[in-house]
């Protein structure tokens, strides 16, 4: 990993950024962002197995931006994040330098959007193999019983919005949930309200979700709420064929009309 | 203290038939904050209104629920009524009880039941009703007209003629459309050509028309009055103020096998032509896809030969940027070719004509200056075959509609044939002759009766050939379907008249709609024939669906009524009931965080961007603004923006929550 300590090092000395989005170790086993402003302590930064964690979540926190021009390391859920916020206008293309980590763990040199958007084009775009299974398995359910399923799951939820707050796209200043007048989305936890929430989080989603699961894993509780935009990941590639952030400049395929558009689905 | 007014209309027995009134005024004038609530048997009448006026002074209404029809019919009514009385116009609401309650249930307990909560529900919503002021938008008193054919030019005519300006659009080199095709016209057989050619004249010269030939909408933005429109001047490949129209390039252009597009194909241009020689403006265009030199790379004969040296082969095509008040879509219409009908050979037989080809045959300017001659040998032929409903009235075929104008063109055909051909047999195969019009029914009894046009009411299955003649086999459904086979020399389609080419493409730029044949779709069949449902865009003629010259002219003038209506005024007045998206105090200045999908959605291209700039006046935030004019109340930016940072007003977030509560709660 020392590529990766030089490369951050250089870019804080000579200012080209501010601030190096990494990982750290933590003062356990795990790993833990690292928010690097001080070119001497680049070297704590580390890349490997246990680094995990969505950093593109932090892009657009105010208290990051604040602290000037970012460089971040990223994977290619980061990447693609990356990009999904570019073309939602969440951060500029050029406020950003992209520390690229490919799927062996060595240091890519992504110049700027074009090279990031090749290197996510050349990629396996679909959801992770090691969720496709339970997304097949849940699929053979019958409606009842994925319904059964979902309730029991999300009947112990807490509310606690966990997966919200680790979700890069999930980066409304107010969420939805927040807004009390009217309160369209009930406050306390109870299964029938907890499933209202989690449809709504799918739905904001939709054609949106990178696959990389941190939802789920974020969730205390171990609800595997990332099966549900999962989900539909699969139905937006199969009805649209389009798999999100992969480009700068793509247009929300839930908004946006196409005359080619699949329509089969329409009732 | 919110004091709401009810008042529940009758409707004559429209309601009261089956909603019990007298009990739906009483409940509900139990209901907290209802300080007033009575029935009446017409409430849009003079009486009713001035019940709702005295009620409001009467009782201090801060809202008012006018429980009747449809708001569609007479929400401005009652809003005027409350205006009257004192209260904000907006303070106002209509429960319907016609449409959703009385005329769709029988008369029992729970009719009035249902009745009562559709009531109730508007008194929920009516108390968080706020007082707005309608918007003002100025009007730009330029109009558009797209397409140059007879309606086209009559609306622009009428439009230039109030004063104001007009700027016409005709795709083609020039104006005239299918009329200037057409020899002669019914139900009076003068000459189309005569009768048109002063116009087109009249529009080329009007000081307040601007006429644009070769050029076609790139884009429309914007709205009624304040429209900006992007069009696209194609290429002329000639300098118009330079070319004087001599023609001389168009004789010694060395490329002369175009099929020519005025004479329906039975005629060939060169590739820098004027479409006819009556055209507007005269003036040739170099066809660049037939044109020798954009295809070898040399020839540029026209230039040499040009004696005022217009021709401009770098010429590129230029787009104009204009404001825009109004538009009148006038873009006309196609017909089927002979190609699409199978049974009649799929268009392989030369002497299967279609109806717009028969009008040059018999047009003194066309390829056979008027003599009727079989295209295949140059022959007069003495037996002759109109099928009307070639397509039309056919679901087979995808066209369930009637063409209008086919059964009195082909009694014109047939007419127009005998007159020339004295000693030739006419036979009209037809399904019915619709002849409804001033003269119309006279005119094909006249084609039958005085010139002995044969109808034979019946359909034709199949057209094949048989020794170089046409051998039509149809039916005779008023002798018992007796199968009837005549030896043909000639047939003659009076093919389905369809929506013009590249009308889809059209509508979907101007945000109009259209039917599922392609033809633009009016407001509203009876009382809004000419407005299209984007405020501001009206249409002429055909391209709302088949018409003949009488209506395409009316419906012209009609259009150019509604645009002078328009224009009459300085300022527009737009109900207040769009979008909003809020704004905090800083740092936060709206909960909106700027993703944009809104702007994607919109259909109105009503949302903007705003920047809030910090004191330094570096942009510190961007978020969605609405504008206003554009902005027309959908909802379809409220309903996706996913922080709830858009509200629309008269249907706010806080009014629709507050009516699905006062259904689920017990009263």
């Amino acid at each position: 990993m020392n590529s990766l300590i030089t490369r951050a090092k250089e870019l804080l000395e000579n200012k080209s950024v501010q601030v190096v989005i990494g990982y750290e170790a933590g003062p356990t086993s795990v790993a833990r962002p690292a928010f690097i402003t001080d070119p001497a302590k680049a070297g704590t930064l580390i890349y490997d197995e246990r680094c995990v964690q969505n950093l593109a979540v932090y892009l657009t926190k105010p208290e990051v931006k604040h602290l000037g021009k970012m460089a971040i390391v990223a994977t290619l859920p980061v990447m693609r994040s990356i990009m999904m916020l570019i073309s939602e206008q969440q951060i500029f293309a050029d406020s950003i330098v992209v520390l690229g980590i490919s799927a062996d763990g060595s240091l890519l040199d992504i110049a700027d959007v074009k090279v990031m958007q090749g290197y996510i084009e050349k990629s396996d775009l679909g959801n992770p193999e090691k969720y496709k299974e339970l997304l097949a398995e849940l699929n053979k359910l019958s409606p009842e019983e994925r319904f059964a399923f979902w309730q029991k799951e999300l009947s112990k939820c807490i509310k606690c919005y966990a997966c919200r707050q680790a979700c890069p796209m999930c980066y409304c200043t107010r969420c939805t949930v927040e807004v009390n007048q009217p309160q369209w989305i009930p406050v306390q936890s109870n299964t029938h309200g907890n499933m209202e929430w989690h449809i709504l989080r799918a739905m904001h989603l939709a054609g949106r979700c990178i696959s990389c699961g941190e939802c789920g894993r974020a969730c205390p509780v171990g609800i595997p709420c990332h099966l549900l935009t999962m989900h539909l990941v699969d139905q937006v590639h199969n009805y649209f064929n389009v798999y999100a952030g992969t480009s700068e400049k793509m247009s929300s395929v839930l908004s946006t009309f196409e005359p080619n558009d699949k329509e089969s689905f329409i009732i | 203290m919110a004091r709401i007014g009810v008042f529940i209309c009758h409707c004559g027995e429209n309601i009261s038939a089956t909603v019990d009134c007298g009990k739906v005024a009483e409940t509900i004038g139990k209901l907290k904050h209802v300080a007033y609530s009575t029935e009446y048997k017409y409430m849009c009448s003079d009486p009713g209104q001035t019940l709702i006026k005295e009620a409001i002074k009467e009782h201090k209404l801060t809202g008012v629920v006018v429980a009747a029809c449809s708001p569609r019919m007479h929400e401005p009514t009652f809003r005027k009524a409350c205006a009257e009385g004192g209260l904000n116009p907006f303070l106002c609401e209509m429960a319907n009880l016609r449409e959703h309650c009385s005329w769709v249930h029988e008369k029992n307990d729970l009719t009035t039941e249902k009745a009562i909560d559709i009531v109730r529900i508007q008194v929920e919503k009516v108390k968080l009703n706020s007082a707005l002021q309608p918007i003002r938008v100025p009007v730009t008193k330029t109009a558009m007209v797209i397409g140059g054919g007879i309606a086209g030019i009559q609306s622009a005519l009428d439009i230039a003629n109030t004063g104001h300006k007009v700027i016409m659009i005709e795709r083609s080199p020039s104006i005239g459309g299918h009329m200037s095709q057409l020899s002669e016209t019914f139900p009076t057989l003068d000459c189309s050509q005569c009768i048109l050619t002063p116009r087109m004249v009249e529009v080329a010269q009007h000081p307040n028309i601007t006429l644009y030939t070769y050029a076609e909408v790139e884009s429309v933005e914007g709205f009624i009055g304040n429209f900006k429109v992007k069009i696209r001047k194609k290429a002329k490949s000639l300098d118009e103020k330079t070319c004087t129209g001599c023609g001389l390039c168009t004789t010694k252009c060395p490329q002369k096998k175009i099929p020519n597009e005025f004479e329906q194909g039975m005629g060939m241009r060169p590739a820098i032509y004027i479409p006819f020689p009556q055209a507007v403006p005269n003036r040739p265009v170099i066809d660049r896809e037939h044109c020798t030199y954009y295809i070898k790379g040399k020839c540029k004969i026209c230039e040499i030969v040009c004696p005022t040296k217009a021709i401009r082969f770098d010429q590129p095509d230029e787009i104009l940027e204009l404001e825009i008040g109004a538009i009148v879509v006038a873009t006309g219409f196609d017909i089927k070719h002979a190609d699409f009908f199978p049974e009649y050979g799929y268009g392989k037989y030369k002497d299967i004509i279609d109806g717009l080809q028969f009008e040059r045959l018999a047009s003194a300017s066309g390829p056979t200056t008027g003599a009727i001659l079989r295209p295949s040998d140059g022959q007069v032929p003495k037996n002759i075959v109109f099928i009307a409903c070639a397509g039309s009235r056919d679901p087979a075929k995808g066209i369930a509609y009637c063409s209008k104008i086919c059964c009195m063109y082909t009694a014109k055909h047939a007419m127009l044939y005998k007159h020339k051909v004295h000693e030739g047999k006419a036979y009209v195969f037809y399904m019915d002759i619709r002849s409804g019009g001033k003269n119309y029914d006279e005119f094909v009894r006249r084609a039958i009766e005085e010139d002995h046009v044969n109808y034979i009411r019946g359909r034709v299955s199949t057209v094949f050939e048989r020794d170089g003649k046409l051998i039509v086999k149809g039916v005779d459904t008023l002798l018992g379907a007796q199968p009837v086979e005549i030896v043909a020399d000639m047939v003659v389609l009076a093919t389905a008249g369809v929506a013009n080419s590249g009308a889809e493409d059209l509508a979907q730029k101007l945000h109009v709609s259209y039917d599922a044949h392609k033809f633009f779709a009016e407001a509203h069949p009876k009382l809004k024939p000419i407005e299209t449902n984007t405020a501001g865009i009206f249409l002429a003629g055909a391209c709302q669906n088949p018409k003949d010259i009488p209506d395409s002219v009316s419906q012209a003038s009609g259009a150019a009524v509604k645009v002078a209506g328009l224009f009459s005024q300085n300022e527009l007045t737009r109900e207040p009931l769009v979008a909003v998206v809020n704004r905090t105090a800083p740092p936060m200045y709206s909960t909106c965080v700027g993703c944009f999908m809104c702007q994607s959605v919109c259909p109105y291209q009503a949302i903007e961007r705003e920047d809030f700039k910090n004191r330094e006046g570096k942009i510190v935030k961007t978020v969605a603004k609405i504008n206003e004019g554009l902005c027309q109340g959908c909802g379809t930016c409220v309903a996706l923006c996913r922080s709830k940072s858009i509200d629309l007003y008269g249907y706010s977030n806080n009014q629709v929550y507050a009516e699905v509560v006062a259904l689920l709660n017990e009263y």
